[in-house]
Order: C-alpha cells, then sequence, then structure tokens
C-alpha cells in the first residue's frame, strides 16, 4: 500500500472543493444583484452588471452596454469559463471524474447530475427568470458538500476537499467585501451584502443593528460561529493543514499555515472599533493570503508532472 | 600485430534556460570482438551522476543515466584504452544462392530489409543491380563501395545527422554517415544483409605513438558472405588497426552516441570532441 | 406450451442454445425450463432495466465518441463443465507457449536456430520490441493477462481466432455482467449452479505481486492509465478500485536512478509493479515515442535493472502479430512437447509466393486480416465484399504481404439474442480470460461472450456495433457449491441469521399519557 495520496489527486480534490464553492457563492451573489436590480427600478443597472463582474473577476466585454442578461450569460452560463457558475461545476465535474476512486459514488453521481441539469436548468432560468437556475446551484452545492460530510471518510483526501473550500471562501467574501469598500464607486446595500452570504438570518438573530455598516463588516469578518465568515473559514483551513503536516511538533515550517494563522490571530483579535479603518488593508492582504497560501500548499503537495513534451537531444 | 589505442570522446551540451528531468542513453563503449579488445572503457557523466550500464539488442554496450536537478550544461566522457588488430583475410564467400537461402532463413535477414533511412529510389536500386550483375559477392560489395564513394563527395557539413541514404545521393554530397548509410542500402538491395557500424578511427597512420591526434566518430559498414566483412568505403580502404568498433545496427538510429528527452527548452548547442592517441 | 422460443429460426451456422427447433442442448436445459414461462414484454422489461443500470454505472464503451451502455443480452451464454475444461486446458497450454515464446525471442532464440521458424517472422514484426531484448522479467512472466479470442465453427468445434496478450481489456463487462444478471434476473440462478467470477481481481492482484521484484515482502502495485480520455477507462479505474490500489497516470510517475515512484502529498513513493493499460509505444518516451505525454521516460531501464515489474512485459506484441499466430501450433509442439488442444483457424501465410499467387486468386473466399489489426478492424470477408474491395485489397496485399494473413471464412456459432421483443440468431464468440502467476495459468471462469448484434454480422467487436452476454461455466452436479457464489443462492447463503431490531428512543412519558401526542406551547393566533 502506498502511504500518502497521489498529489494529482489531493490536486484535483481541493479544486473540486473550490470550484463548488465558487459555483455557491457565485450563485448567491449573482442572485441577490439581480433581484435588488429587478426591484429598483431606478438602479443603474448598467453600473450594477459592472460592479458584479468585477466582484467576480470577470472581466466585462468592452463597448456594449451590459444588460441583465448578458451579465448571467457571463457570470452564471458561461460554460468554458471556471469564474462563472456553469464553468465551475463542469472544471468540478471533469476532475472528480479522474478521482472516482477516492470520492464517494454518491458525491460523483450528485457533481455528474448536476453538470446534466445545467442545460434544463438554463432553459427553464430564461422563461421563468434566473432564480431557479441559481437555486438548483445552491441546493447542488450544499447537497454535495453534505455528502461530503458524510460520505467521505475524513482522511487526508478529505481534507484537501475542505482546505479548497475554505479558501475560496475567504477569497469571495473577501471580494464581496471588497466591492463594498468606499473606494469602490459602485454602492451594494448592506442587507444585501448579508444576504449574498446566506448571512442575513444569522446577523438578524445573533446581534442587534442600529444601521450601522460597520457591524456587518465585523460579523462577515470576525464571527467566530458563523461559518461562512472569514474567520470561520481560515481556522477551517488551518485545522485541515494542521491534519496534513504530520511531523507538526515542533517550529511551524508550512508557509501556508503559518500566513493563514497569522491571518486569523489578527483578524480574531482585531478592534472591531478600528476595523474600518484596517479595512482596505485587511482585504488586500486576505486576497493575497489567499492566493500566497494556494501557492504554497501547491508547491507543497501538488508536485508531479504536468504531461510535457519532451525535448530531445540528438 | 595490432595497435593499442586510447580514445577520448567527450559531448558538452548546452542548454538555453535550465534542463531537468533529463534522460539519457550513450553509446560510447569500445566493444571486445575478435578484431579488437577493450582493455579499459568508462563512460562519466559530470557532477557525480551515477551511471548505468547494459548490452541491447545489438551488441552495443549503453549507458544510461537520469539528471533530475535544474542544469544548464551536460557532459558525458568517454575514455578507453583498445587493442586493434590488422585488417583479416577475406573469408570463403558463399555462393549467391546459398547465400540467399541462409539469410533469409537466419538472423541475418534483419540486415536484409531497408529501414526508413536506407530506403532508395527504385531507380536506383535497379542501377546498383544493373551494376553487379555476375560479380560474386566480395566484388559486389566493393564495386557498389567504390561507386558510392565515387558519386558522393566528402563534404563536412553538407548533411546532417538526419539525413536519408537517398538525399545524399541526390545532394552528391555528405560525411562519412552518409556514405555509410548509401552503401548498406544498396549491398541490400543487391541481396547482401549489410549493417551499419559507428566507432572511431585514428586518422593518421604515420603519427608519432603518444602523439595524440583529434579524431571523430566514424562509420563505415559491414557485410555478410557467409561471415561479416567490414569496409570503409568512405575511405576506400580495408578496416584495420585504425578502426575501433562501438557500435553495430541497421543504421544510425539503432547505434546514436548520445539520445536523451528532458524537460526544457528545445535548443541544444553541442560540442563533441575525439582525441585518439596510439600508445603502442 | 407456446413461449418465446417458438418463433426462434435457427441460422445457417451452429446454434449453441439449439440443437434443432424445439430441441436445447443440454447445459442449456435449466436455463429453458426457467425463461419460458416470461413473455417477451418482461424480457423487454428486464433488457431495458439492464442498460439504465449499465448508464448510471458508467459501464460504457465509446462509440464514435459517444459513451454508450455496452449492450448485455439477457440470455446468458452456457458452458457445461466438460467443454470448460477443454476450453480451459487449451487456452494454458497456448498461454504458456507464448509465454516460452517471448522469452526465447527477447533471449536465446533458440526456435530459431533449431529451424523452427524463421527469424524474419519476428525480425518484421512491427510490434517486436528489440528495446527490451535480454529484460527478464522477475519471476519470468510476461503475459499477466491473456485474453485468447475463441469461435466455435459450423461443426461444433472451439478454435482460435486470435491472441492477446498485450494489454487485453473487457474483463470489466464479465464482472458487471454478472452483477447486473444477478441483480435483475436473480431467478435465473436459483436453479443453476454457476462458477462465480468475482475472485478476477484478488487473483490478478495476486499475480501481479507475484511478479514483483525480488525481496519486496509486500509490493506496490499500481494501475496506470492513459486517462480518463481512454475508452477502457471505466474498466481501469474498476479494476482499481477492486484491487484496493492506486490508478495513476503518467504524470503520477517519475523516475530516478533507475526506480520508479509515484508522487504522493507526503513525497515521493516506489512502485514495485505496473499493471500498465497503456500501450509500449507510449510507455517510455525516452525508448519509444518521444511523443506521448502519458508515460513516464526512464521505465524500461528500470524494469531492465530490476526495480520495477511492466505487466503485461513490454515487447509481447510480436505474439500477437497474425502471421506468428498461424506458427503458434508449432510453437506448442516444440516448447511444450505436447499437440494442440485448440486447434487455429485455417490460415495461410502469405510470404511464400505460390501461396500469395493462390490466395490472390481466391480473394472472393477467403476471410483477409491484417496481422497487426486489433478487434476486427481491417478484416476484409471475401464472400461478403464487392468486386471493388477485392481489387482494393488485391493491390493492397500485393504491395505489402508481410501486412497479411488469409484465413478460411468461418460461420460463426450463434445464439439467441433479444431484438425488439423478439430473439433471434446472433453470432458470437468467446474471450477467456487468463491470468499467470508465474506457477499456474487461472482460468476466470467463462470469460467474455461477445455478440455482433447487426444480422449476419461475423465480425464480433463493440467498435462494429457489438454487445455482450453473460457467460456460464455449470458446475457439475455433486461437485461442491463454491464458497460465497455469486449467484442468488449464494448470497442467500451469506445472509445473516435474524438479529433484534435497531433501539429505539425510550417511551418519556407514563404509559397513561402516551395516547395523546404531545404538542407545541399554544400558539398565539389560537389564544
Amino acid at each position: 500500500m502506498i502511504t500518502g495520496l497521489l498529489s494529482r489527486i489531493a490536486e484535483t480534490l481541493f479544486w473540486t472543493g473550490r470550484y463548488i464553492e465558487r459555483a455557491d457563492d457565485t450563485a448567491r451573489m449573482v442572485d441577490v444583484y439581480v433581484h435588488r436590480m429587478l426591484e429598483e427600478p431606478h438602479a443603474d443597472q448598467e453600473a450594477d452588471c459592472r460592479a458584479l463582474l468585477a466582484v467576480l473577476g470577470i472581466p466585462a466585454s468592452d463597448g456594449a452596454r451590459l444588460d441583465i442578461g448578458m451579465t448571467l450569460d457571463q457570470a452564471a452560463y458561461d460554460r468554458d469559463n471556471p469564474s462563472a457558475i456553469a464553468g465551475a461545476v463542469l472544471a468540478a465535474r471533469r476532475g472528480a471524474r479522474s478521482v472516482r476512486e477516492v470520492i464517494s459514488s454518491e458525491m460523483w453521481e450528485c457533481l455528474n447530475v448536476t453538470s446534466h441539469g445545467l442545460v434544463s436548468y438554463r432553459k427553464s432560468a430564461e422563461r421563468l427568470g434566473p432564480h431557479v437556475y441559481l437555486e438548483f446551484i445552491r441546493e447542488r452545492s450544499a447537497l454535495f458538500f453534505g455528502l461530503t460530510e458524510s460520505t467521505m471518510s475524513h482522511d487526508e483526501a478529505w481534507r484537501f476537499l475542505v482546505l479548497g473550500r475554505s479558501l475560496e471562501r475567504v477569497d469571495m467574501t473577501a471580494r464581496l467585501l471588497l466591492a463594498r469598500m468606499p473606494a469602490t464607486p459602485y454602492e451594494v446595500g448592506w442587507p444585501m451584502l448579508l444576504r449574498s452570504c446566506g448571512a442575513y438570518e444569522s446577523f438578524i438573530r445573533t446581534r442587534t443593528w442600529d444601521g450601522d455598516p460597520q457591524q456587518v463588516v465585523e460579523f462577515l469578518l470576525m464571527d467566530r460561529l458563523f461559518p461562512r465568515s472569514v474567520v470561520h473559514a481560515l481556522a477551517t483551513a488551518e485545522e485541515a493543514l494542521a491534519a496534513l503536516d504530520p511531523g507538526a511538533g515542533g517550529a511551524l515550517t508550512d508557509p501556508a499555515r503559518r500566513s493563514i494563522g497569522q491571518l486569523r490571530t489578527r483578524l480574531e483579535y482585531a478592534d472591531p472599533q478600528q476595523l474600518q479603518g484596517l479595512l482596505p488593508d485587511m482585504l488586500a492582504t486576505l486576497q493575497r493570503t489567499c492566493r500566497q497560501a494556494s501557492e504554497a500548499i501547491t508547491s507543497r503537495y501538488f508536485i508531479y508532472e504536468q504531461p510535457v513534451i519532451w525535448a530531445q537531444e540528438c | 600485430m595490432g595497435w593499442l589505442l586510447e580514445i577520448v570522446h567527450e559531448t558538452r551540451m548546452h542548454y538555453q534556460g535550465a534542463a531537468r528531468a533529463s534522460y539519457n542513453e550513450a553509446r560510447m563503449t569500445p566493444l571486445t570482438l575478435p578484431s579488437q579488445t577493450a582493455l579499459q572503457t568508462r563512460v562519466s557523466v559530470g557532477n557525480g551522476t551515477q551511471v548505468w550500464a547494459y548490452q541491447d539488442y545489438w551488441g552495443t554496450v549503453v549507458s544510461s543515466f537520469d539528471i533530475q536537478a535544474p542544469h544548464h550544461e551536460l557532459t558525458v566522457r568517454s575514455h578507453a584504452v583498445v587493442e586493434t588488430s590488422a585488417a583479416p583475410a577475406p573469408p570463403d564467400q558463399l555462393a549467391w544462392v546459398e547465400l540467399r537461402a541462409r539469410a533469409a532463413a537466419g538472423i541475418a535477414a534483419e540486415y536484409l530489409a531497408a529501414t526508413p533511412r536506407t530506403t532508395v529510389d527504385p531507380a536506383l536500386a535497379e542501377a546498383a543491380r544493373e551494376r553487379t550483375r555476375g560479380a560474386d559477392p566480395l566484388e559486389t560489395a566493393s564495386i557498389i563501395a567504390a561507386w558510392v564513394r565515387e558519386r558522393v563527395e566528402y563534404v563536412p557539413g553538407a548533411t546532417e545527422v538526419q539525413t536519408s541514404a537517398q538525399e545524399a545521393w541526390g545532394k552528391g554530397q555528405g560525411v562519412c554517415q552518409d556514405i555509410a548509410h548509401l552503401t548498406v542500402a544498396l549491398l541490400r538491395e543487391t541481396g547482401l544483409p549489410a549493417r551499419y557500424v559507428s566507432g572511431y578511427l585514428h586518422p593518421r597512420p604515420k603519427a608519432g605513438i603518444g602523439q595524440a591526434i583529434a579524431g571523430q566518430s566514424h562509420a563505415w559498414v559491414e557485410y555478410w558472405a557467409g561471415d561479416w566483412v567490414a569496409a570503409d568505403p568512405t575511405n576506400q580502404a580495408s578496416v584495420g588497426e585504425g578502426h575501433v568498433v562501438v557500435a553495430r545496427g541497421r543504421d544510425y538510429a539503432d547505434v546514436p552516441p548520445l539520445k536523451g528527452i528532458y524537460h526544457g527548452a528545445p535548443s541544444v548547442a553541442m560540442n563533441v570532441t575525439v582525441e585518439v592517441t596510439r600508445l603502442a | 406450451m407456446a413461449d418465446i422460443f417458438d418463433s426462434y429460426q435457427l441460422a445457417e451456422a451452429w446454434d449453441e442454445m439449439f440443437e434443432r427447433p424445439g430441441r436445447p442442448r443440454a447445459p442449456y436445459a435449466g436455463l429453458l425450463a426457467a425463461l419460458q414461462p416470461l413473455d417477451p414484454g418482461e424480457l423487454r422489461f428486464r433488457s431495458d432495466q439492464l442498460a439504465r443500470m449499465f448508464t448510471d454505472r458508467g459501464v460504457t464503451y465509446d462509440y464514435a465518441g459517444e459513451e454508450r451502455p455496452f449492450p448485455l443480452d439477457l440470455i446468458p451464454r452456457v458452458i457445461d463443465a466438460v467443454e470448460w475444461d477443454l476450453i480451459a486446458r487449451g487456452v494454458k497450454q497456448r498461454v504458456l507457449a507464448l509465454e516460452a515464446f517471448l522469452a526465447d525471442v527477447y533471449g536465446p532464440r533458440h526456435a530459431f536456430a533449431d529451424g523452427v521458424l524463421p527469424w524474419r517472422v519476428v525480425c518484421t514484426s512491427t510490434r517486436f520490441h528489440r528495446e527490451v531484448a535480454g529484460l527478464e522479467p522477475p519471476n519470468g512472466v510476461r503475459c499477466h493477462v491473456s485474453g485468447i479470442d475463441l469461435v466455435r465453427d459450423g461443426a461444433g468445434k472451439v478454435r482460435v481466432l486470435e491472441d492477446n496478450v498485450r494489454i487485453p481489456s473487457g474483463v470489466s463487462y464479465v464482472i458487471e455482467n454478472r452483477l447486473a444478471m444477478t441483480r435483475t434476473f436473480p431467478a435465473l440462478f436459483s436453479e443453476q449452479h454457476v462458477h462465480p467470477v468475482y475472485s478476477y481481481p484478488a487473483e490478478l492482484l495476486a499475480a501481479l505481486g507475484a511478479a514483483a521484484p525480488a525481496g519486496i515482502p509486500d509490493p506496490v502495485v499500481v494501475v496506470l492509465t492513459p486517462g480518463t480520455a481512454n475508452a477502457a477507462y471505466f474498466e481501469h479505474a474498476l479494476l482499481a478500485r477492486l484491487m484496493g490500489v492506486e490508478l495513476v497516470e503518467g504524470g503520477d510517475l517519475t523516475c530516478a536512478g533507475n526506480r520508479v515512484y509515484v508522487h504522493t502529498t507526503q513525497g515521493l513513493r516506489q512502485v514495485d509493479v505496473i499493471y500498465r493499460r497503456v500501450d509500449d509505444d507510449f510507455l517510455d518516451p525516452l525508448q519509444f515515442r518521444p511523443d506521448s505525454v502519458i508515460g513516464c521516460p526512464g521505465m524500461v531501464n528500470a524494469a531492465r535493472a530490476g526495480n520495477v515489474t511492466i505487466a503485461n512485459a513490454v515487447g509481447n506484441g510480436v505474439a500477437d502479430d497474425k502471421l506468428l499466430y498461424t506458427w503458434v501450433p508449432d510453437l506448442i509442439r516444440y516448447y511444450l512437447r505436447e499437440e494442440p488442444l485448440l486447434e487455429n483457424v485455417e490460415s495461410y501465410r502469405l510470404d511464400d509466393p505460390e501461396v500469395l499467387h493462390w490466395v490472390l486468386a481466391n480473394l472472393d473466399q477467403l476471410v483477409l486480416k491484417p496481422v497487426d489489426g486489433a478487434g476486427g478492424s481491417g478484416i476484409v470477408i471475401g464472400p461478403k465484399a464487392d468486386e471493388a474491395a477485392l481489387d482494393a485489397l488485391r493491390a493492397r496485399v500485393t504491395a505489402q504481404p508481410r501486412s497479411w494473413i488469409a484465413q478460411q471464412p468461418v460461420a460463426l456459432s450463434t445464439s439467441p439474442v433479444l431484438i425488439g421483443e423478439t430473439l433471434a440468431p446472433r453470432h458470437i464468440d468467446l474471450r477467456p480470460f487468463a491470468v499467470n502467476d508465474g506457477t499456474d495459468v487461472w482460468l476466470l471462469p467463462g470469460g467474455l461472450t461477445r455478440v455482433a448484434l447487426p444480422e449476419g454480422e461475423l465480425v464480433v467487436n463493440s467498435s462494429r456495433g457489438g454487445g455482450s452476454k453473460d457467460t456460464w461455466v455449470l458446475v457439475p452436479p455433486g461437485e461442491p457449491e463454491p464458497p460465497f457464489a455469486d449467484s442468488a443462492a449464494g448470497q442467500a447463503a451469506l445472509a445473516v441469521a435474524a438479529q433484534p431490531g435497531p433501539e429505539v428512543m425510550p417511551p418519556q412519558l407514563p404509559p397513561e399519557e402516551q395516547v395523546s401526542r404531545e404538542s407545541g406551547p399554544p400558539m398565539e393566533d389560537q389564544q
């Protein structure tokens, strides 16, 4: 028996976690944005569309005036771009097909059925509005992660999947908050922000809100109990990394774990009163740390040969 | 009485950027045969790289090695001391009928079929048969060798390592590799099993003992006329004390001195030096 | 009594099930009795169920770029114990002769010195790989898995059609077919004693372990696949899962210092045995195609150094060459000093000018096969070809006689196959799978029965619209039931004794209050 997980499989699982989390978060964001645009006829639809694509990191096509339909095409239905919902689901399915021996057959079937459903739900969405499509994605993501918890051994393979999901969640929340920063011209309503993260009910139940936006920021960044908060996601990622590094008795040498841990500590002990001032720096750090952690994880765990064209001597 | 020759064959590869995960095989070790005895042989690669040896299908000693770490340069050095012998007397040749029958049934059948590099136009093949009509096997071989040498001028750099026999014929120019390819190709067309030989040649028989001469890898041929007979069509000379055999095969592709693959930019610069010294 | 077999019309061939209309052959009596009460609609229903199960489970093959379920016909093919014994001994004999031949070809070449066959048969084969000359596998085995294709001719005689000792595929269908049949048609198995097929992965794993380099107590075995785009990926994944070993791709492996390693999250781990499903040409770009991106350079030299075992061995294809096939009976006599138990189909070698001349004159009555065609590709059946096709064939054979052999046509035996809602005869063949662990050659009981689904089609292959049948080898009466048989009877035997029911939450309330259910506090609107 081989001890240790194949690097290729670990990487595929890491990205499966990221892609499904991305599809889920994107669906939530798109849903909230689109409904706001529809509810508020006076809103600047074009600006809102650009804001949404900017948050998602999808370059808006130049020239043409953006409308909701085009935005949905780019952010939701694009099957080729893994930053779009359909693209992310299909990328996850492609990867999962090559690791079917490691994940449970129910997880595989879940992704398989979700991928096959993209076309028909898009058709429904064209008749009934995008909500049915976005709801389908949210439900299937929840099902997938539920199956991940309940039908897959919580072993090394599972940890890579959780790690990917957690880092993606940190990244997506940072993107969302970044869009809300004063420096950006696009205004996003605070309740909408909370809804995008599925955090509205939790927030309202645990806080008495006086309308101060800072409370929202604090909740999304620092709440220890809400599973979609940045601190919670960072702690989950850290836990997974700690379990993956069996020799972690002495000094911490894993750069991914160190930077994530530092960031989590910094967030946990940050003074809520000063949060507003720290925010721009904090969000930039969040995104940078996610990227660096992902790179560190890749160079430590995912070393294998991509298909290469060999150069010949003589 | 033969000669005692020392050969130092060094190949240096320079890579544009770094090469890594490099896997290589060198065919640079002189053989021990009835006509020569390899007293010392050693193939070494820089940086303490471990080298494994095995004997391939053709009887060639292959040195294999891999280098995982990124590197910008690769040096393969073969050092050998070989005792050679004078050209043997020509063997008792078989009559064509028996030669053809035995060649077709035996191991030599392998050396009758054209390879991609030694495939010639039907017209050229027919001309070779025409030219040697009525000749016995040994005469046939010398007619073909002389004809090839007469038609192909020795011009270094005129051809490349991938050039085929037919291309060299069309060009009328080539090096020992091309002349050997053409000779084996046409010998096969006349019904003689023929093989390509790669090795070294001491280029100046009159050089003094202990004098290091800048030499080259060399190529010549052997054909089967009941026993294997060697011939050097490039020099139109007998194969004797000055020749050191390293490898034999159907054509160059079976005997390349160095082949390998690696990760990295494809462009390489190669620098090959061969130094031959007659020790005794 | 009218039944589904009443309308079954025998074809001009040996029928596996019926001696003559209405009279089943002995091994099929039990099956016929079980099937007769069924009506065609029910057969169709179960057949559709089978197809759906295969689609869901991903038991598919690649047909013109499309994933299709491999069609499984409901009516099993039955082989009795006596005939299976002959087949098993014949296949073993053949595998052992091919092993001896390959060892000779890549080793001392005695058979050629002894004049059994000329060396040119070997050295002109495109699948003869000089790169592995002198490479001796640790336990001497080169054909860890063999698939010997058999057909039954018009007289009922079983003959060898071709040998596959490179990377024979299809065993996953045998395993999946049996699983699907026991699930959708359990009743068929209740009266029959059928040899199970579940032990294949264990036998394969044991053979691969036995082939590991000497002195390794717990060898690491991996299955090497070209990747998810390969038509047989399902099989690669299934075998890896059932053997409990890693399924790796070329990029997962790396060679260093003549050893092969797999990249894991905890670093490099050495691999001892590679059950590869990648063709020779793509396996090692240092030795073979340098443009291969699905192999691993250095693997052949690692095997040569005795640090890893490649299974099946590189270079086995020379034994699959159809020209070599014509020599196999001679090889059996030479290496084993036995008479062949299974005959070849009558074949002609075209390197003899007289034979070539005769064959060219009789193309319309012969079958011409490319020597390196696999799975029926390139075959021309003379009696069914038109004049233009024969002319084209004549030109190709004249230009490259070494690339072809000629054979007498064989009317492959037929078996009832459900077409729509009726049973019709279709031609079938049989691929038994043999596993060689170095001490014995084990045969998977039965093997893959392939069906040519188009009417009259003689080439049995999935790329020509083929299907398959579950293949039963009957356990003779009186022989003990195999343990853990995967028949319904076997599964029943596995059932455990009745257990107490699961625990439930104890009653929270005193018994007298249990009659009414608890309800929540009164809601405000109820007040």
